[in-house]
């Protein structure tokens, strides 16, 4: 070991229990169940080993799941990029129109509702948005119109605007977190340089952010990759996303079958972080080297 | 296993369980006490299973009386109980499951055998629950029987005027999204092989499999929704978005109390498919000296009568049956089967089955995106 | 810079005398004052109809309302399985936000700036348990422990999984926010005497105190709702999520509801006292307004 890497060495050390939980907790745990997915479940339910590549290919020769991962991954673009178009201005208000107590206090506001239960709060957007509940009763009764409306019920548009909601929080967090350490007289500058406030804030406060814009993404996009639960209680059978369809197959104690789709999907992202690493970079410049 | 099956085995199964019975006999089992109620040694006793198996004031009195702290976890599905204890080392004692998925405990070493003769409160059983093959294992019973229930096809007789005999009722297309059921991908799938007739919906072949892909083709646009919980049946019908719904006993009575229309239900005429659950003693467990006592004292008439009263669907104690006639409970009794528990064999029952990754991909095909 | 009367901003910098003076400033302001109750309320409606539920009379927690009844705040508060698992699910969540947040604010240090060679690497591999099911997370992590390790479920096993995918948001979100912070303070600091410690602790820190407290926040919502990981993990205890998800047979009942609207009573009135506390406190600490 030469005296330049000795130092970086001890300056590593902040990684170390990150790296024991993920080493202990997660890569060696999991490389039991990846190698669970090529192996078969027999009749009573025992993970046995025999080799086998039917559950990975599964996923390309059966349209259903590529089909169904292609719609999740459209669901996932369009909740994380509505989701990050209105926790932008939503953290802007925080930051900008309320004094920092207010702020404390809204932030806190923000999140609470989701230390409830979220099948309860699920449940309520079906009261609220089903045949005999409270949108239809108010339209109907304000006269709007004639019959119980179910544009909003048990489709695809319940499971977008139910997965908005219950994620939204986290896009709002992530921006307000970068949000809050931007310094807006920069652009105070940009405009007494004549610069129209779209530009200003297009050129200089979202590259600014990004950091905080990448991370909501992070924060909206792979969850919901992953949600099933919202899909069954508000989807109907239209809204179905991908993990329902590897669920059924842990419902059903077929968990070689189950693992596979899960890991492909795991690598799909893996390769998409890859790819975009570039606009994804975080570390700081000067301490490299 | 539908009829035939059941029946055939069912003797095959008879005469087994006598030999069986005096191999357990002679084996002196020590996992359970000999003498039930008296000599339990107090402790703990942990117990994986859901809220309806189960009452407070009987684990208090139980903790009372015979020192027994009774620990409950909750259960959500068969699976989830069978993967959790096949990892090992679990800390559980007892562990409810439905029907068909004891044998798989059991073949996964996972049980501990009962001799049902040595437990007083066993002789309260309809005779018939101490003969189930499929709770019948090599060395003992896999199971304490507790409840069953058929799934039953509830509807609004008001909307639905024909046809409510038969699981075709289902693919009608008259009720275009109006169906509700339950999120039970291998449930729906015996529906199916039910419905198109299949010699033995557990093992379909090629053929009926396809035939049943097709009827659920026709059935998916008639589902309103799969739901996670059965309150979630009960409420849809309530609220009129939906006519017809599959759920366990008591939907009418469910729906009327929540303030629904009057709604009746039936048992398909093709046969249906239910659910025969029971408690095992899990093997090697720390507790297991206190099972049986725990069974003596909470499997009881007067607890199970209870349970019936509280959750609506009937159970396996014969005597329970006549202290609910003694309180004036005969009509809603009879009006859930209590006393004809030979409908529960003549169901196929919940489990899992072969073929159950085929199962499973076909569904997914139907009800994918 | 002289401080004109007016309205103070963020950081005591007159809101007025910075705001650009463009034609959509006042409007702008009234607009997103509007978006943001817009957006507080959107959040809260299920919250209000669920509360409203809560006083149900009956077994549904769906219109049509019938009541209003205290019965199921009765049965709620009777039940004593429930209110432990109650306890057990802020016990875990609490221990699981805490350190998730040491150690996650550890790691984004050292990957933000101990200059690894593949932070891009190290990232992804910290993404990665967010990306798999919860049922995969709990299961492997259950053989692991209950074969490899032979260790008894308890609720410290259940915070082991909770911390796997909580941790990966409080890296990511703390590391967002020190990428680009200004090292110029912190050399200022050195230039004056103060060791690293100290920088770290009153200057870095309390500049990065919005990201931490973010993800604080977020591993707490993740914690307290988690049901599968839990399941698999949990010893012969209780938590409330469990009690909730496993309600198949027959649904839940405005129990539920009960509870959830008392937890929510509980959480905004201790969050409303220590807001009290603290505005108190720094009220008598600031400095009264006109002096230099």
């Amino acid at each position: 070991m030469t005296s330049e890497q000795r130092p970086r060495l001890r300056r590593q050390w902040p990684l170390l229990p990150i790296a024991l939980l993920l080493v202990f907790c997660f890569f060696l745990p999991m490389a039991l169940m990846v190698v669970y997915s090529f192996w078969t479940t027999d009749n009573a339910f025992r993970i046995v080993p025999e080799w086998t590549l039917k559950n990975y290919q599964r996923f390309f020769t059966n349209e259903t799941y590529l089909r169904t991962f292609g719609k999740t991954l459209l669901m996932a673009a369009l909740v994380t990029i509505v989701g990050i178009g209105l926790a932008i201005p939503y953290a802007w208000f925080l930051v900008r129109y309320t004094s920092r107590r207010t702020q404390r206090i809204l932030l806190l506001l923000t999140i609470v509702p989701f230390w409830t239960s979220y099948l309860l709060r699920v449940y309520a957007w079906q009261a609220i948005l089903g045949a005999r509940g409270l949108l239809n009763e108010t339209l109907m009764g304000l006269g709007v119109i004639s019959e119980p409306s179910r544009v909003l019920v048990y489709n695809n548009n319940s499971v977008f605007l139910v997965l908005l909601y219950v994620y939204f929080p986290f896009a709002a967090l992530a921006i307000y977190a970068s949000l809050e350490k931007f310094d807006f007289t920069l652009l105070r500058a940009a405009q007494d340089l004549g610069a129209p406030p779209w530009r200003a804030f297009m050129r200089i406060l979202l590259p600014l952010i990004k950091p905080g814009i990448v991370t909501a993404g992070i924060f909206v996009f792979i969850p919901v990759l992953g949600e099933y639960l919202t899909p069954t209680l508000v989807g109907g059978t239209e809204g179905v996303l991908i993990s329902n369809l590897i669920y059924n197959f842990f419902r059903g104690a077929q968990i070689p079958a189950g693992a596979a789709p899960a890991f492909l999907i795991a690598a799909f992202v893996t390769v998409l972080l890859i790819v975009f690493r570039r606009y994804l970079r975080l570390e700081d410049v000067v301490s490299r080297g | 296993m539908d009829m035939q099956l059941t029946r055939r085995r069912f003797l095959q199964a008879s005469a087994g369980a006598g030999a069986a019975a005096l191999m357990v006999g002679r084996m002196g089992s020590t996992a359970f006490a000999q003498s039930p109620a008296a000599a339990a040694e107090p402790g703990s006793l942990n117990f994986l299973t859901w809220s309806d198996h189960w009452n407070p004031d009987a684990l208090a009195q139980i903790g009372t009386e015979q020192g027994i702290q009774v620990a409950t976890s909750d259960l959500s599905d068969n699976s989830d109980g069978l993967a959790k204890l096949q990892a090992g080392n679990s800390g559980l004692d007892l562990v409810s499951g439905d029907a068909l998925w004891v044998p798989a405990y059991d073949a996964n070493g996972l049980v501990e055998p009962m001799d049902l003769s040595s437990l007083t409160v066993a002789s309260e059983l309809y005779p018939m629950a101490r003969t189930f093959p499929f709770f019948t294992g090599a060395n003992g019973y896999l199971a304490y029987p507790w409840g069953w229930s058929p799934i039953q096809i509830a509807y609004d007789p008001v909307e639905v005027t024909s046809g409510a005999d038969s699981w075709q009722l289902l693919v009608d297309p008259k009720y275009a999204g109006r169906i509700v059921m339950e999120n039970q991908p291998i449930d729906i799938m015996l529906f199916a092989g039910k419905a198109i007739a299949a010699v033995d919906p557990y093992n379909m072949t090629d053929e009926e499999l396809a035939r049943a892909k097709d009827w659920l083709t026709a059935l998916k646009p008639n589902v309103l929704k799969l739901v996670a919980q059965n309150g979630e049946v009960r409420d849809a019908l309530v609220d009129g978005s939906a006519w017809i719904g599959t759920s366990n006993l008591g939907m009418p009575d469910r729906v009327k109390d929540a303030g629904g229309p009057e709604i009746m239900a039936f048992v398909p005429k093709e046969g249906s498919v239910g659910f025969i659950d029971g408690e095992m003693a899990i093997k090697g467990a720390a507790n297991l000296v206190r099972v049986a006592p725990y069974l003596e004292a909470a499997a009881t008439a007067q607890w199970c009568a209870q349970n019936f009263l509280d959750w609506g669907r009937p159970l396996w104690n014969e005597k329970a049956y006549q202290l609910l006639v003694d309180m004036g409970q005969k009509e809603r009794a009879d009006r859930y089967l209590y006393n004809q528990p030979e409908v529960a064999l003549q169901m196929t029952l919940k489990g899992p089955g072969g073929r159950v990754g085929d199962y499973l991909d076909t569904f997914n095909s139907v009800f994918g995106a | 810079m002289a401080r004109l009367p007016g309205r103070r901003g963020p950081r005591g910098i007159d809101v007025l005398e910075t705001m650009p003076v463009s034609p959509w400033a006042g409007p702008m302001r009234w607009m997103l004052r509007l978006f943001g109750l817009a957006v507080l309320t959107f959040l809260y409606l299920p919250i209000a109809v669920m509360v409203l539920f809560s006083f149900q009379e009956g077994r549904s927690v769906t219109f049509p309302f019938r009541g209003p009844s205290l019965e199921w705040y009765e049965k709620a508060l009777a039940n004593q399985q429930l209110i432990a698992g109650l306890v057990n699910s802020i016990w875990v969540a609490i221990v699981v936000a805490t350190l998730a947040t040491i150690i996650g604010t550890m790691a984004a240090f050292g990957l933000v700036r101990s200059g690894v060679r593949f932070p891009n690497g190290i990232r992804i591999a910290v993404t990665m348990p967010i990306m798999l099911p919860g049922i995969l997370l709990g299961l492997s992590l259950l053989i692991f422990l209950a074969r490899a390790v032979g260790v008894p479920l308890s609720l410290w096993t259940v915070v082991l999984g909770h911390l796997l995918f909580t941790t990966p948001f409080v890296v990511l979100i703390v590391a967002a926010r020190l990428s680009g912070f200004p090292r110029s303070l912190e050399w200022a600091a050195a230039d004056l005497g103060a060791s690293p410690v100290r920088t770290l602790r009153h200057i870095v820190l309390p500049l990065i105190a919005p990201a931490i407290v973010a993800g604080a926040l977020i591993a707490v919502t993740l914690s307290i709702d988690e049901f599968i990981v839990t399941f698999f993990l949990i010893g012969p205890q209780s938590t409330l999520p469990l009690y909730i998800y496993t309600q198949i047979k027959f649904g839940v009942t405005p129990e539920v509801n009960a509870i959830a609207t008392l937890i929510l009573l509980g959480t905004l009135t201790v969050l409303g006292l220590g807001a009290l506390i603290a505005s108190g406190g720094r009220r008598l600490r600031r400095p009264r307004e006109g002096a230099v």
